[in-house]
């Protein structure tokens, strides 16, 4: 059984009454889901709370699932992308509004090749980064990662060309200032 | 069947494969109490600091509240 069927497995269990699925499928998914809210916004507490986000509304919905449509970590990806946006976008409008109360965001230290790669991450527009990461990070599927951000399957292989051409601009001019190439 | 745009990217593979995230210990339900100091206690900008880090704003910090004391003391006297 692959890691994918064993949680979707979990999750046929949960929706049947077994509660020690769900911290299974908790302890399963935590780690991917994680790196991907932190991937793409690079906020520590941001991201604790929208997997615990996901995970509550997981549990409040979990009849929702339908392993016919679609595997269960996509639809956990689906959740936690909804409810990042939601708060991402109250927070642009909050900033506008009061600047001075909105969190700046937590640089932490790392390491220099770390520091390239993690900027060029971050430089890329949103919907060229969340493309990335779901397909590289989390081997999904251009179905997947159509059904997760739902957008047209060709929009997906768009944005990754897009964003694949600007990661290799960053990285490449980055080698060349710092005298790799 | 879905090509793989990251096949014959080997360099790029490489550094994005540099990227990792270390998994930090916390717990499946969120502490509510535990959020909201947090974002009290998270570090924000300083709304002065576009007027304070100017050329006058040594002027502005040290005149500013003369002005407002000055405004505090005598207000009362006109009503």
């Amino acid at each position: 059984m692959t890691l994918s069927e064993r949680e979707d497995v979990l999750m046929i269990a949960y929706q049947n009454g077994d509660d020690s699925a769900f911290e299974s499928i908790y302890t399963l998914l935590k780690p991917s889901l994680y790196s991907f809210i932190y991937r793409y916004t690079q906020e520590e507490q941001f991201s604790i709370d929208i997997v615990q986000d996901t995970f509550m509304k997981l549990q409040k919905y979990k009849y929702r699932f339908d392993p016919k449509k679609g595997k269960v970590k996509s639809y956990v990806f689906q959740i936690a992308y909804r409810l990042m946006v939601t708060k991402l976008n109250r927070r642009k409008k909050w900033r506008s509004l009061l600047p001075f109360l909105v969190p700046i965001m937590d640089e932490g230290l790392h390491h220099a090749d770390r520091l390239s790669i993690r900027d060029a991450v971050a430089k890329l527009p949103e919907h060229h980064r969340v493309v990335v990461l779901l397909f590289y990070y989390h081997s999904m599927s251009h179905e997947e990662i159509s059904a997760i951000l739902e957008i047209p399957k060709g929009t997906v292989k768009s944005r990754l060309h897009h964003a694949i051409k600007k990661l290799k601009e960053e990285l490449e001019g980055d080698e060349y200032e710092s005298g790799s190439l | 069947m879905n090509q793989d745009p990251f096949k014959k990217e080997h360099h790029l593979r490489q550094r994005l494969d540099e990227y990792h995230v270390d998994i930090p210990d916390f717990p499946i339900k969120p502490n509510k109490l535990e959020r909201v100091l947090f974002t009290l206690a998270a570090p924000t900008r300083n709304p002065l600091e576009p007027i304070i880090s100017g050329s006058n704003g040594v002027l502005i910090v040290q005149v500013v509240p003369i002005i407002i004391a000055a405004i505090m003391t005598f207000l009362p006297l006109l009503f």
